[in-house]
Formats: structure tokens, sequence, C-alpha cells
């Protein structure tokens, strides 16, 4: 786009011209220039200078009768935006209007001659009066002489005051907006006047009516109208093609450069104002048209270079245009999916797409220039004829510079044959590769921003290609090495093979032996068989490699080993090779993921998974390789994690060669085959047994091949059961076989092994049982047995260790060291008594910590044991893990020989034995107001309720057996935390079973309860009720053994502190606890008020169908002051069984607070008859019976 | 005329891919239709962009190259089918019958018990349908 020329790439400006007072131009312009739409100044100083916007003479005798040179001049455009205003603007100094006749005169001559000037162009004219100071007068009467004189309308005098800031501003605007007008008005005549033309068909030629068209879009463009401005582009383009066939004005060669050249700039116009107006559908459409009329139209065969170079050029325009149309036109991507449905595609939105096909066609051009320069070379040198030659005046014509002897220069035009000449000349100038890495690149980078990887491959890849050609190689590679990764993970085999072939080419050039075999060798294994259906392929086509096929890569093959095979020092600069295997060997990896898995894979198989030290297993190593011809090696050498389990294989018939370059390395172990030739697409297995001393894992690492003396190829072993497939051949319809000839080990054979530890000659036991409970001191029997080693210097370790991780110890109290912040704690470690204590020597050392112990070991002989046991106790239910660990030394006579350690752990959970539970309850029948019971009803709080303050409430505490073992139960028994401050009496409510018939037990999953009564003597917020005390111990019944001795333990279990209220009344139920059917009964309500306030008490009672009853039924009573009312009412029961007995609702008015019994309350018993038992006696057991019911 | 065709497996890897020129642009053909592999994964990744395409194998017209238009085809089981071809005027309908047939003698192929599934297709009989139906491309919808 840069290549044109200003006038054409940007809108046209309009034009005006400033004639007379200099002074003023730049302030004018400059305001002019920042109008929208902004209008060009030409400046002239004086009158003198207006010659420049005269009509040249040979312009007056153009007409439409005589055939024109060209269809447009090339500085035409140019001439309008710069020399040919639209508007000429005298500026005349107001003194010189009023001043003297001289003046006067002067003035009228100079208008004249402007007038003179400007009426052939039909160019406006504005006059423009400056004035100075308001000092200046106006003479009304020069004025009207000076309109006349200037034969303008009165609007277009106008003054122009200098003198005040806003006047100037003002007359600056006036002035603007007169311009604004008179350039819309002048485009708009000289437009119509060649629209008139076009409509007359004044015309005889082609070229006047694509000239005539040109210049009415031009002029419409100056006025901005678009619309039109691309209606007569597009008409004078289509005039344009049409000429194609008929035009004969110049000679054969040229014409159709012409047209391509003026086709080109309508093109761009048209583009361009599609484009800005968001027609971006539109404007690909067009272009398509346009590359289609033009493509086919090649021209000469000796310039045809010069088409492909112009429809690169018309690809690259297309593709900038988009892409700074892209950036500024918004909703560009929403306007794609709508051409879908118009045959278009994405990539013909993208201007990658343009670019690339520009630098297709450019490579074109270079071809057909090469070609063209053979040619002309061959028949005869290329002159400097060509110097002289420029472009004409008209578009896409060049002429001859002639001098004639009266210096004189006149243009001639080219014959064809100078045509192609100067053509040829001026193509060698360039250099087309720049050019097209340039547009490959751009069109890689937006396909690479587009995620379109494919595409930007390929252009990378051609852009390599162009690297290469220009003998850029290291860029070339590093070119084709970033494409090439792509072809091989999707296996497209033939790109791949042509991205290998430039590959290998640039390691040649580099002279880089190592890339150059790995290329080779990769092209070498590449699944390309003679019969795939690549016939078709051509030589041409493919580069330095040829086409694909199974000869050539033999053929690869072949050259790449021979190369290694002539041993070090060798420079082969024959046939542009200039490769050189220096001193040191060549190596060459393969990896799991290295693409010479194909040409070399090695797999690595134990027949066994678990092996013991020092007992040999089988190992199966495994090679296949794709290259096409058979591949004889000559050693192998097999390599493990464990350095002295490596061994080599070497093949019989090379053997003597190679064996004294193995043995250099020191002792290794060897193996001798007949032969290790790797045959294509066959594995090739050897079997061996290995053997390792050393405990843990034993992997092979890698084999490595050796071919000849100095190249080695180490291949990374792989585990049949996780390898993966063979890259490009996994597509490949061939004969595969597995590794290994058994099928199971073939599919789950693993590479490394693992060696067990020699077996144990001391045998360390732990035997505890089930899990610890809390509060006990656990026990763990250790037990030393020797099964082959005598232990001396015996040392015991005990560790414990929170299974979970985290200390034993809560960090909150890890300051305190007290016993009772470890959550698990060692005791003690102590022996068995009955021992032989004389064992137990002098040395015997002792250290206990919370959680670390150490205990020495007697000396024990081979097949001697010891035992001892660790105590444990948890404070907390935690799981721990124990470990033990027992350090000897194997005999006794050597205190300094290495020592040898047994490690052995044990997990045992800490569990809860026991949980303590607690509910209180009012006393049956008995109610007194707790206000603030009422309160928390309320609030639905789960507080628990205040106890009345000197009643006795029940305290129901359970023990739950949460643990897996049976409890035996030996007391439960509340304390008082503080025996002188009780403010709460707690005693046992009955007799304690546990007490009286020894031990309860208690198994697991089951619950013990026990009541209290409990009677709160101070009113306080926070009564402390006690601790419960519980004291328990496994039952030994199924453990005589071990736990006959195991003492009573503790738990003990604080109850919460509880809130006591007093209550300011009570309402008590008093009834028998049995009746007898028809046998009349006093039932009493009493109501006590507890303070010191007369209390209004509302009662009622509610009848019960069961009972005959007499005494009150609804009344207000008032109860005294710490004295107690008495409902009482005589019923006679009328039926048997379980009865509700009437039901009396009592209300306290001062505390709005209502008295209703429960219904259990009110239920009592009728027997039929009278029973045969002494009520009197029972009236104890009774109440507990009716306390357990409850 | 149509130049290339091709079968593309689902990990974009070339199953069958056969040109039918006299001209030196094989490779060139493999290119092409190893780029148009970029639009198939553009369009079926933002199905959006072609509304009506929804659920349709046909993918239309891929991208026209200088000489050629290319065209695509997608398979239930994700295998793609390329069609290149030197015309520059065809009717859709032609392509999708060509698809259509292809697609046909595709399945028949991969139905034989001794093929494995996602290796390159090398039957004869395939082959020789395939360039039948490609030298009957154009020659009316119906057969």
């Amino acid at each position: 786009m840069e290549e044109y020329p200003e006038e054409l790439r940007t809108p046209p400006v309009g034009l005006i011209s400033l004639v007379g007072c200099p002074e003023l131009h730049q302030m004018i312009s400059t305001h002019l220039h920042s109008e929208k739409p902004p209008v060009n100044t030409l400046a002239l100083p004086d009158f003198s200078k207006i010659s420049i916007m005269a009509k040249t003479p040979k312009d007056t005798g153009a007409s439409g009768n005589t055939q024109p040179a060209g269809i447009l001049k090339r500085d035409w455009l140019l001439k309008h935006r710069t020399k040919m205003p639209a508007v000429a603007t005298a500026l005349i100094p107001a003194d010189h209007v009023s001043g003297d006749p001289a003046q006067w005169n002067q003035l009228c001559t100079h208008l004249d001659q402007l007038k003179a000037v400007i009426s052939p162009r039909n160019i406006k004219l504005v006059v423009v009066v400056v004035q100075a100071s308001s000092r200046d007068d106006f003479n009304e009467d020069r004025m009207i002489a000076l309109r006349k004189r200037a034969e303008v309308d009165f609007k277009y005098i106008i003054t122009f005051s200098l003198n005040v800031e806003s006047d100037l501003k003002q007359s600056l605007n006036r002035l603007g907006i007169l311009f604004a007008e008179l350039i819309n008005v002048y485009y708009r005549d000289e437009g119509h006047r060649i629209k008139t033309c076009i409509e007359k068909k004044t015309y005889n030629y082609v070229e006047l009516c694509i000239r005539y068209c040109f210049k009415v879009a031009v002029y419409a463009e100056f006025r901005r109208d678009w619309v039109e401005a691309l209606k007569f582009y597009e008409d004078s383009y289509h005039a344009l093609r049409e000429m194609i066939a008929t035009s004969t004005r110049l000679p054969a060669r040229q014409r159709l450069v012409e047209i391509k050249t003026l086709a080109e700039q309508l093109h761009f116009k048209i583009s361009t104002l599609l484009l800005h107006g968001g027609k971006i559908i539109e404007a690909v459409l067009w272009f398509r048209q346009h590359c289609a009329s033009y493509r086919k139209l090649i021209g000469a065969a000796e310039v045809n270079f010069l088409h492909w170079e112009w429809m690169s050029r018309q690809f690259l325009v297309f593709a900038e245009l988009l892409e700074t149309s892209s950036r500024t036109v918004p909703g560009f991507p929403s306007l794609i999916s709508l051409a879908m449905d118009k045959s278009l595609t994405e990539w013909e939105f993208q201007p990658a797409y343009y670019y690339q096909l520009a630098s297709h066609y450019l490579k074109e051009k270079r071809s057909c220039l090469d070609l063209s320069l053979s040619m002309l070379e061959a028949s005869y040198e290329i002159d400097g004829s060509a110097e002289s030659v420029m472009p004409s005046i008209y578009v896409g014509q060049f002429a001859r510079l002639l001098e004639k002897s009266d210096g004189v220069i006149s243009m001639q035009l080219l014959t064809d044959e100078e045509f192609i000449h100067y053509a040829v000349a001026e193509g060698k100038r360039f250099q087309d590769s720049f050019e097209i890495i340039a547009l490959l690149k751009k069109a890689f980078d937006i396909y690479s921003s587009l995620k379109a990887t494919r595409m930007a491959s390929h252009c990378g890849f051609h852009m390599a290609k162009e690297y290469f050609y220009t003998g850029e190689t290291s860029k070339a590679k590093e070119s084709f090495e970033s494409v090439v990764h792509l072809y091989r993970h999707e296996g497209w085999v033939t790109l791949l093979w042509e991205i290998l072939g430039y590959l290998r080419e640039c390691s040649r050039r580099d002279g880089s032996l190592k890339e150059f075999m790995e290329y080779s060798l990769e092209m070498a294994a590449l699944p390309v068989s003679s019969n795939a259906g690549i016939h078709s392929f051509s030589h041409r086509e493919f580069g330095p490699a040829g086409p694909p096929s199974f000869h050539q890569r033999e053929v690869i093959h072949k050259e790449a080993l021979g190369l290694v095979s002539r041993g070090p020092g060798f420079t082969s600069n024959g046939d542009g090779n200039n490769l050189h295997l220096a001193e040191s060997s060549l190596h060459l990896e393969i990896d799991l993921v290295s693409p010479l898995r194909v040409a070399l894979l090695a797999s690595v198989a134990f027949h066994e998974q678990l092996v013991k030290p020092g007992i040999p297993t089988l190992i199966t190593v495994s090679l296949m390789s794709q290259l096409p011809v058979a591949v004889e090696i000559d050693a192998l050498e097999v390599q493990f994690n464990q350095s002295e389990c490596n061994f080599t294989i070497l093949n019989a018939q090379k053997s003597p060669s190679i064996a004294t370059s193995v043995n250099q390395q020191g002792y290794c172990r060897e193996e001798i085959v007949p032969s290790l030739a790797l045959i294509t697409n066959k594995w090739l297995r050897l079997t061996y047994d290995v053997k390792s001393d050393r405990s843990g894992k034993l992997e092979c690492v890698s084999i490595i091949a050796r071919i000849g003396s100095h190249f080695t190829i180490c291949c990374r072993a792989e585990s049949p059961a996780s390898m993966g497939d063979v890259p490009l051949w996994k597509f490949e319809e061939h004969g595969e076989s597995l590794p290994i000839k058994d099928p199971p080990l073939s599919l789950s054979g693993q590479k490394a092994i693992q060696v067990e530890e020699p077996d144990l000659l001391v045998d360390v036991n732990l035997a505890a049982s089930g899990p610890a409970l809390v509060g006990e001191n656990f026990v763990v029997p250790v037990t030393i047995v020797s099964k082959g080693h005598a232990v001396d210097f015996g040392e015991l370790k005990i560790n414990l260790v929170d299974s979970r991780g985290g200390g034993l110890v809560s960090p909150r109290e890890y300051e305190s060291f007290s016993t009772e912040s470890h959550h698990v704690e060692l005791i003690g470690i102590s022996e068995p008594d009955g021992d032989d204590k004389s064992q137990v020597g002098s040395g015997n050392i002792r250290k206990i910590q919370h959680s670390f112990g150490l205990v020495s070991v007697p000396y024990l002989d081979n097949g001697g044991s010891w035992s001892c046991r660790i105590e444990i106790k948890w404070h907390r239910p935690k799981p721990i893990m124990l470990f033990v660990s027992l350090g000897y030394s194997p005999c006794s006579d050597d205190a300094n020989a290495q020592k040898i350690h047994v490690h052995k752990s044990l997990q045992i959970e800490g569990k809860t034995p026991i949980i303590v539970s607690h509910r209180t309850m009012l006393p049956f029948r008995c109610d007194p107001l707790l206000l603030s019971r009422i309160k928390l009803a309320a609030a639905d709080s789960d507080r628990p309720a205040p106890l009345p303050l000197n009643e006795a409430s029940i305290l129901i505490v359970s023990a739950e057996n949460c643990s897996e073992v049976p409890l035996r139960l030996i007391s439960m028994s509340i304390e008082h935390d503080d025996a002188s401050e009780s403010s709460c009496t707690v005693c046992s409510a009955n007799d304690d079973l546990v007490d009286s018939v020894g031990p309860a037990l208690l198994m697991p999953g089951k619950e013990y309860r026990k009541v209290f009564s409990a009677v709160p003597i101070e009113r306080s917020q926070k009564v402390k009720m006690g601790t419960v005390c519980l004291r328990w111990k496994r039952d030994s019944e199924s453990h005589e053994q071990s736990y006959s001795s195991s003492p009573e333990i503790l738990t003990r279990h604080r109850l919460p502190e509880t809130d006591v209220e007093l209550s300011p009344l009570v309402v008590c139920l008093e009834c028998p606890p049995c009746a007898v059917l028809g046998d009349p009964f006093t039932y009493f309500v009493k109501i006590r008020n507890e303070t010191e306030l007369l209390q209004e008490i509302k009662f009622s009672l509610i009848d019960s169908y069961s009972f005959v009853s007499s005494g009150p039924h609804d009344d207000t009573t008032f109860v005294l002051p710490k004295s107690e009312h008495i409902l009482s009412y005589k019923l006679v029961p009328l039926a048997s069984g379980m009865q509700q007995l009437p039901r009396v609702v009592a209300t306290a008015v001062r505390y709005s607070a209502g008295f209703e019994p429960s219904t259990s309350a009110l239920t009592i018993f009728v027997f039929p008859s009278k029973p045969a038992f002494e009520m009197g006696k029972s009236e104890n057991g009774s109440e507990s019976v009716f306390l357990a019911a409850e | 005329m149509i130049v290339c065709v091709a079968v593309v497996g689902q990990q974009n890897n070339p199953l069958y891919i056969q040109s039918f020129t006299e001209a030196d642009d094989a490779l060139k053909l493999h290119h092409i239709v190893h780029c148009s592999l970029d639009v198939v994964d553009e369009r079926v990744n933002n199905p959006k962009k072609s509304g009506p395409m929804l659920n349709e194998t046909f993918l239309g017209l891929l991208y026209p190259t200088e000489n050629y238009k290319v065209y695509g085809f997608l398979t239930n089981t994700k295998v793609k089918f390329i069609l290149v071809t030197t015309d520059l005027d065809v009717r859709d309908a032609d392509v999708r019958n060509f698809f259509r047939k292809f697609h046909a003698a595709y399945v028949d192929a991969v139905s034989n018990p001794f093929h494995v599934p996602g290796k390159k297709i090398t039957s004869k009989t395939f082959a020789e349908r395939v360039s039948n139906i490609v030298k009957s491309f154009g020659m009316g919808s119906t057969g």
C-alpha cells in the first residue's frame, strides 16, 4: 500500500488559494486545516504568482475527438489536490479600497488579472477586505465599485477584522463556512459538467469515458459523497475491463500493463471506500471478482512475471486494507457469521489468507522472472538502455527521455522489446525472498493468534523453505523445527518426510553429524512403503529428500550408517558434505518421547515382581527397529540403577574388536550371542538372569547399542506394561508382535523389580489386643526372640507417635510439662518378675520420657528370648503408633561391629470407655414457680432449666459403656469439689445397686443410671453440683490371666454448674398413690407463698367423669406472705383403672403465670376393690416406682 | 474435477489420501488437506457461527485457495472427509451427493472385520470404489 502515491491513499481534501496579505496566510490556513472537514490552503504571497492556477495551453486542446495518448494523467489527482483550488481568495487591505486612486487602480488591475486566470477553470472568487484597525472606515461607493469590478455577489465580499480577538474569530468562522459552501459548489459544478459529457456520450474513445468517470468520482470524493464516488469508480472500472480486448493504442505488451495499473488504482479506491463504509462482505466479494477477472490475463510470456507481481500486490494491498479496517470497524467478527451463507468462508475475512496468497504469487513471479532472465541472458546481454526509461505522464505507461539537439526534452514511447528489457532489468533489482518471508511471517503471526496451527505451520514451513533457498541455514532450521512437531504428532508422513528432508540437508550444511544422523534415522524409519499410492509425487516437489519411497528410505539408511562406520577423523567433503566425526564417539539418546523411538525401541521386563537378594531372576531385553535394512549391532550394554548388575551382550561375529574397548572400563559381566541383528519390525528378544545383593528397587535404566566402534545409541528402557504405541506406525496396517513371547508378561511386565529385605535373625513381637481405654494403664508385652543371632549390647527404643500427625501434647498445654498435659503417655517399662534377674547386666540403661523410652536388653544367646511390658496411659482418646526398635550387635566379641536394627510398629487406638451424662427433674406433683423458666420457654433456648432454691430436685446420672469390652462398675458417687463451701447438697436417693450387690457388669453399649436428689441451699447463678466419680475396671472374666490384677480406675466427670432460683410460689398436689373404687379420698392442692407479698391466686377445677368431687370450683383467693393455702377436694372414684383426677388450674395474678399439672401427675390408679396390702408401709417404695415411671 | 479426496481420523491423522491429478502437485494437495483441518476444527468448535448447520455432517466449503476449492464432511465418529476440486462452480447438491457415496464406501471399508479401526485404509476395493465415485462426480445428482 505504501507504494501508492499519497494522493491516492488518502481521501481528497478541498483546496482554496489565498492571494495577497501574506502575513495572514499562516493563521487562515491553520484555521481551515482544523475545520471539519479540513480544507487545504494554497498560499500565494502576491498576485504575480497566480499564473500557477492558469490553464495550460495543452489542456485547452483536449476534446473528445482526438485519440488520447493515455487513459489518465499521472499528475491529474496531485494537481487537483495541490495546485487547482476550488476557491481563489483575494485578500485586500482595507486602506487600498478606500485609499488614493493609484492604489485603487492597482487593486483593480490585480482583480482583473486574477479573474482572467480563474475564469477558464470556473474557480470561485472571494474577496476579503482586511480591516487592520477600527479606524479604517468604509467608503460605500468604493465597496460597490469593488463588487462590480470583481463581478461577485455581495456575500462573497467579506470584511476581515483583525483588531479585536472576538471579531477575528468570528471572521475566521465566517470565512470557513463560506469556503466550505463554495468548495462544495465548485466540485459539484465540475462533477456535473463532466457528468453531462458522460451522459451525452460526447466522447469517441473509451479511454475518455474511463477518465471522465474517474474524475467525477474524485470530485464526488472531494465533496465526501462516497456513494456517488463508489458508483463512478465502479463505472470506470467496468469501462476499463471492456477495453482489454479492444485497445490497440499501445504496443501489445504494454497495453495490458496500462490497463492493469489503472485497474489496480480503481480497485484500490473501491475497496477503500467499501471497507471504510463497513461493507466488508461487499469488499471481499468485490476483491474476489477483481481477481477472477484479471487472473487469467497473464500477458506475454516474456513479461508474465509482471502479472504475478501485480497479482501478489493486489493480495498484499487488500490484506493491509483488511487488517486496518478489522481494527477500526466495530463488530467485525459478527459480520463474518453473516457472510457464511454467501458462500464466503472464514479465512476470506482474515488478512492472513491474503498475505499467504500474496506470498504465493510473489513466488510465482520469482520463478517466472528467473525464467525470463535466463532466456534474455541467453540471447544477449541486457544493456544500459533501460536507464533513461521512466514512467510517462500517463498512468501505467513508460517512456524514454529523449534530449533533442536544442535541449528540449521530450518523451518517446517504448517499443515492446525495449519495454521487456526495462521490465526485466527493474525486476532484477528486487530481492523477492525477503518480501516473501515478510508476507509469510505476517500470515504466520495472524494464523497463530487465531489458533489455526496447521495454517500457521504451513506458512512457517514455506518461510523455512525460503530461508533454506536463500542460504540462511540456521533460520531455516529454526523454522522447520518449529513446525515439524505438528506433522509428527498428527502423523502426516509425506509432509513430515519433506520437512525432515530439509532438516537433514540443513544439518548437512551445518556439519552437525549428530543431527544429521537423527534426522536420517527418523526418515529411514518413517512408515513409507513403495505401494502407498503416492507414485504421483514428483521429484521437483519434494525438495532435497526426494519423494518418499521405500527405496529412498534404504538409501538414507545406508548413507547414514555408512557415514558412522567409517570411523573417526573422516571428513566427507565430497558432494556437498561437510560432516565430520570428531575424535570422540557419536552418541545418540532416545528417550520416551523421542521421535527416534521408531528407529530403536527397547522394552525390558523382569519375569518376576519380587526377588530375594542374591537369588538370580530372569530379565528379557527386547529391541525393535523400523529401519528398512537389518542393522547389525556389535554390542548391547544393559544398565541398571544398581551398577554392579550391568552387563554387556556381545555379538560373537564382532566380539574380538569390541571386547577391548568394553573391558577398559573395568570388570563387567559379558554375555556372547551368535548374532545381534535387528530386522525390520521384528523383536530381538534376549533373556538373561540378573542377581542383586542389595535390597530395594532394581530398575533397568537404559540399553546402549554400539554399532561400529564409535557410534552408540542410548535407548531408555521401557516397561512393556506402560509402553506407548510407536508414533506414526500406530496408524499403519502392519503385523504387530509382542515384545516378549509370554503374552501376560508382555502386557504386565515391568522394567523394575523389588528386591526384598534379607530375612531377620532376631524377632521382636508386640502382643497387644484390642483398643486401649482412656484412664487405664495399657500394657503391651514385648518379646524378643533370637532366631540365629546372639543379641549383645541390645537396646530397645520405644517411641509413641500420633498416627494422625501432630504431637501427643496439645499445643496449648505444651509449656506446662505436667503429666496431665499429655494425651498419651508412656508410663513405664517393666520386666516380668520371676525372670532371670542375673541376665540384666549392670549396664541396664533405662530412660523414660513421655513419648520416648529406652531400655537395655540383656545378652541373649541364639535361641533365647526376653520380654518386657510397656505401659501406656491415655488421657484423651487418640490413635497412636507405637514404634519399637531393637538395636544390637550380632556377636559379642566385637562391640564396634555394625549394629543391626529391627523395627516393629503397632497402631493402638485409644478409646473413651464411659460417657457420663446427667439430667435434672423437678419433684413429682410439686411445682415451684420459676420465673426464668417461663422466659426460657418463650426464648426456646437450650440452656438447662434452673433449679428451685431449697427444694429437692431429682438428678439422674447415667454412665454408658462406649468401648468394645465389658466393664465392671464398682461405684458411682458425687463428690463436692470443695466441701467447705457446699452450695448444694446432693445425696443418693436410693440404695446404690453397686454398693449393695457388688460391681455391676456393664456390657458394651449398655447404660447404668443412678438417681440423686439435689437441694440447692444457696441462691446463685452458678451452683456447682459436684463431680461424678466412677470407679470401674475391665471385666476380667475372659482375661483372667492378664487382667486379674487390673486395678480400679477412677473416671471423674464434673457436672456442669446450674442456675438456682428462688421460686415465689410452690404448688403441690397431694393425693394417695392409689384409690379404691367407691372409696372416698381427699385430694389437696397446696399453694405456698414464699414471698413477703400477698399473692392473688385464681383457680378453677375441671371436673373428671371418673370422680365425684366436692370442693371449691372457680374462685379467687389470697395467700398470705410466707404461708400456705390449701384447696381440699373430696373425691369418690367412679371407675377403676388408670384415671385422670379432676384438673385444678391456678393462676398467679402478679406473675400472670398459670399452673397446670401434667397428665402424669394427675393420673391415679383405682383398684376395683381394696387390695390386700398395707398402704402405709410401702409409701416410700411406691414413690420410687413412680420416679422410675417417669 | 476432483483432484484429491482424503479421510482424516479422529486424531487428525490421515487414514486415506488420494490425489487424481496428472500435474506435480500431489504434495501441495496434502498440504491443502492438512490446512483445511483448521477450518473443520473452527466449525466444529464454534457451531454458533454456522447456525443452520447444527447437527449437519456436511461442513460446506471450507476455504478457497488460488486454484482449488476445499469441501468438508464430518461423520458422527469424528472422522473427516475432505474433497479438493478445481471446479470453481460447484453445486452444493453435487458435493453432498459425493460425500454421501463416499461415506457409504468408507463405512463398508471399515466394516471389514480385518480392518483395525483407527488405522490407515489400505483396501484396494475401497480405492477402486472411490475412484469410481470421483469419476462420476458432477454427472447428475442421482446415482
